[in-house]
C-alpha cells in the first residue's frame, strides 16, 4: 500500500502525481451507458460533425471522473474526499491523452483540510489545452 | 429567448435510485477507477467502510436526470440540444456505497445571462434512507452560443 501524504510535509505550491490515460471510444459509449447521459455529442461522429466538432467529444463528467481520481489516489483514502468544483473549459476528443493533476493553495492544521487547485489538459497541435480549469479540490488528511 | 427568471428557487419531484452493485461496477470501469474499495465489498470492508464504495462522482446519474427533468420544463424556455456542461461541484459528506437508497432533491438554484451565453444552475441535495445528507450537487448548464463550448 502506497504512503498517504501527510499534512505535516505539504508545502503550498506542492504538486501531486499527474494521472494520465488514453480516451477510448469504447469507454466514452460505457460512460454513458453508466451515466445515463445519453446525448449524441458523445456518441454519433456525425451529430457532433454537425455542430462543429470533428468527432465525438467525451463528457465533462468523464474528465472530472479523472481529476477526481487523480485527487483519491493521491489522498489515497475515498472518506478524505470533501468537496471539489470544476469548470469544464475545452472539449476532449477520442485517442487523446487526457492528464490531470493539481497543486496545494492552502492546508489548515485546525480542520485538517488541504485545499487543492485541481486541472485536466490534454496536448492537441502541439499546444496544451486545459478542460479543466479554475477548478478546486477540498480533501481531509486525518 | 431568455430563460425565466421567475423560476429560480423552483423546487423539482424528488428522484430515487437504489445504488445497484452492478452500476456501480459498469460506472467504475467506464471511468477506469481501479481501487480496490471500488470493485470489491471484501475490500471496502476490510479498509473499514460497510459496502464497495461508488466512485466520488457516481451520483452524476442521479444529477444527470434531475437537470435533465428540470430542462425540459416548457416554462423555463430552454433549448436542452443546445445545452453544455459548463461547471459541476459535488460536496461530499461520506462515500456512498452499494445499498444505499439514495433520493435527490432538486431545485433550480439560478437562471442568468453572461453575453450571448444563458446559464441555469440546478442543485441537489442527495439523502440516504435515514434522511441524512450524503451528497450536495451543483449542475451548471449553459446554452452553447457560435463556436461550441465546453461538454
Amino acid at each position: 500500500m502506497k504512503t498517504r501524504p501527510r499534512l505535516e510535509d505539504l508545502q503550498i505550491g506542492d504538486t501531486i502525481p499527474t494521472l494520465s490515460k488514453v480516451v477510448r471510444r469504447e469507454e466514452v459509449k460505457a460512460y454513458a451507458d453508466a451515466s445515463g447521459d445519453q446525448n449524441p455529442l458523445h456518441q454519433d461522429d456525425a451529430f457532433a460533425q454537425s455542430v462543429g466538432f470533428p468527432g465525438i467529444i467525451a463528457h465533462g463528467m468523464f474528465t472530472m471522473a479523472h481529476v477526481t481520481k487523480a485527487v483519491t489516489d493521491w489522498v489515497g483514502d475515498p472518506a478524505g474526499l470533501v468537496a471539489m468544483d470544476v469548470q469544464f473549459r475545452a472539449v476532449v476528443f477520442m485517442d487523446e491523452t487526457l492528464e490531470a493533476g493539481g497543486e496545494v493553495k492552502a492546508v489548515d492544521p485546525e480542520t485538517r483540510r488541504v485545499t487543492l487547485s485541481v486541472w485536466a489538459a490534454v496536448e492537441r497541435d502541439e499546444k496544451r489545452v486545459l478542460a479543466v480549469k479554475n477548478s478546486t479540490a477540498v480533501v481531509r488528511l486525518d | 429567448m431568455p430563460l425565466n427568471q421567475a423560476l429560480v428557487g423552483k423546487e423539482y419531484p424528488a428522484l430515487t435510485m437504489e445504488v445497484d452493485r452492478d452500476a456501480v461496477d459498469r460506472f467504475a470501469e467506464a471511468i477506469a477507477e481501479d481501487g480496490a474499495v471500488f470493485r470489491d465489498a471484501e475490500a471496502a470492508r476490510a479498509a473499514g467502510f460497510p459496502e464497495q464504495l461508488a466512485p466520488p462522482t457516481f451520483p452524476t446519474r442521479m444529477q444527470i436526470a434531475v437537470s435533465a427533468s428540470i430542462a425540459a420544463d416548457p416554462d423555463l424556455g430552454l433549448d436542452y440540444t443546445r445545452v453544455v456542461h459548463g461547471e459541476q461541484a459535488f460536496e461530499w459528506l461520506r462515500p456512498v456505497h452499494v445499498g444505499d437508497v439514495l433520493t435527490a432533491a432538486p431545485r433550480i438554484a439560478d437562471v442568468r445571462a453572461k453575453g450571448p451565453l444563458e446559464f441555469l444552475v440546478v442543485e441537489s441535495e442527495i439523502r440516504d434512507a435515514a434522511g441524512e445528507v450524503v451528497v450536495r450537487a451543483r449542475t451548471t448548464l449553459l446554452s452553447r452560443g457560435p463556436g461550441g463550448g465546453a461538454s
